[in-house]
């Protein structure tokens, strides 16, 4: 099962392969979107609001900013661990960041959730 | 034609420096190896390796004009004045363009370069299908000359635990080759955070290798060939340490 790769006993695969997943949602979650965009053309603010209301839409907008946290969460790890050898920066630095991560995503949750 | 080479003799020299040239070729002289040996010429004390000047045994690897090669099979027409020669980055250098190159066997043994068969062994050859033998080109002409290793910045960053393009690429070549039995064993081998992951896909090696390889579709395969055996394996019971199962 490929999803044996994301357990522990892969240490490496597993931040690797879950790297190219939420790529993966990403990139049909974009494709998706411009399609809709092109098919309805929301031109006024009532007709945006119509256009992300549904509850499926709101869905996969929260799926796709999870993938894009868990993304960026992922690509500054790499970052880090490529170029910040002193451990106690190097966690700082990460703390920094997944709280950011963390923020936005509580904050787009918020938002869409109020429309 | 005009030369800026590294120079660095630690018994004498506080720190490294660059020295110019203005040397005189012969009509002979075509590649920067054979330029190299008329500098020597003139200062014997400049140091560094070669053996075949054929490209084959990987000795004279250096950086030249800022990219990795072998001094023997580049063209001195080819390059741009004045040539800046350097030893290859990231590794300790010894003496002016040699450097130690045990970090790099390190890590080219850890990947256990060999064949690990445990069947008896046979009279004559263990065989292969043509196509089977196929499946090693692009990989066994690989001569360790440690040009793609040494230009890659992941190995830069971490020279102790990524074990580099190279050692990665004679991993594959091993893990292809249908006379081995060690597959298994190949793969965990690979499976630290460090020592295949670090690979971002940045192609340097790729660019340099003298030899035309291609070792960022080594390591591609690799990754493609654990996530191919992890499909017939049993479901796991814990994803990031959720228990799903």
């Amino acid at each position: 099962m490929l999803i044996e790769l994301l357990t522990d006993k892969y240490p490496g695969m597993r931040f690797w392969l879950t790297q190219r997943l939420t790529a993966l949602v990403m990139a049909v979650y974009l494709v998706l979107v411009i399609l809709l965009f092109v098919i309805v053309q929301p031109k006024d603010f009532d007709a945006w609001r119509a256009f992300v209301a549904p509850i499926w839409f709101k869905l996969a907008t929260i799926l796709f900013f999870a993938s894009v946290s868990t993304h960026a969460w992922l690509g500054v790890r790499d970052v880090l661990r490529d170029y910040v050898f002193h451990q106690g920066l190097r966690a700082y630095l990460q703390i920094v960041v997944d709280v950011l991560l963390v923020f936005y995503f509580v904050w787009l949750s918020f938002i869409l959730w109020n429309i | 034609m005009r030369f800026s080479i590294y120079r660095y003799n630690p018994d004498v020299d506080a720190k490294p420096y660059m020295q110019d040239f203005d040397v005189e070729l012969h009509e002979e002289d075509h590649m920067l190896l054979d330029a190299l040996l008329r500098i020597k010429e003139l200062d014997d004390t400049l140091s560094l390796r070669k053996s075949c000047r054929e490209g084959v045994c990987g000795s004279d690897a250096m950086n030249i004009n800022g990219k990795n090669g072998l001094a023997c099979i580049t063209k001195l027409a080819d390059l741009e004045e004045p040539i800046v020669l350097r030893p290859m980055p990231g590794l300790p250098v010894i003496r002016d363009l040699i450097v130690d190159m045990t970090q790099f066997f390190e890590h080219y043994n850890s990947v256990k370069p060999y064949l690990i068969n445990h069947d008896p062994l046979p009279e004559t050859e263990r065989l292969q299908s043509p196509e089977d033998r196929a499946k090693l080109d692009g990989m066994y002409e690989c001569i360790l000359c440690g040009a793609c290793t040494t230009s890659c910045p992941s190995f830069w960053w971490n020279p102790d635990k990524f074990v580099g393009p190279s050692g990665l690429m004679q991993a594959n070549r091993f893990i292809m080759d249908s006379r081995d039995q060690a597959t298994e064993e190949r793969l965990e081998n690979l499976e630290d955070p460090y020592r295949l992951y670090r690979c971002h896909n940045i192609m340097n090696c790729v660019e340099v290798c003298p030899k035309k390889l291609n070792p960022n579709a080594a390591i591609a395969n690799i990754k493609d060939l654990k996530i191919a055996r992890a499909k017939d394996k049993k479901p796991a019971k814990k994803i990031f340490g959720i228990k799903v199962g």
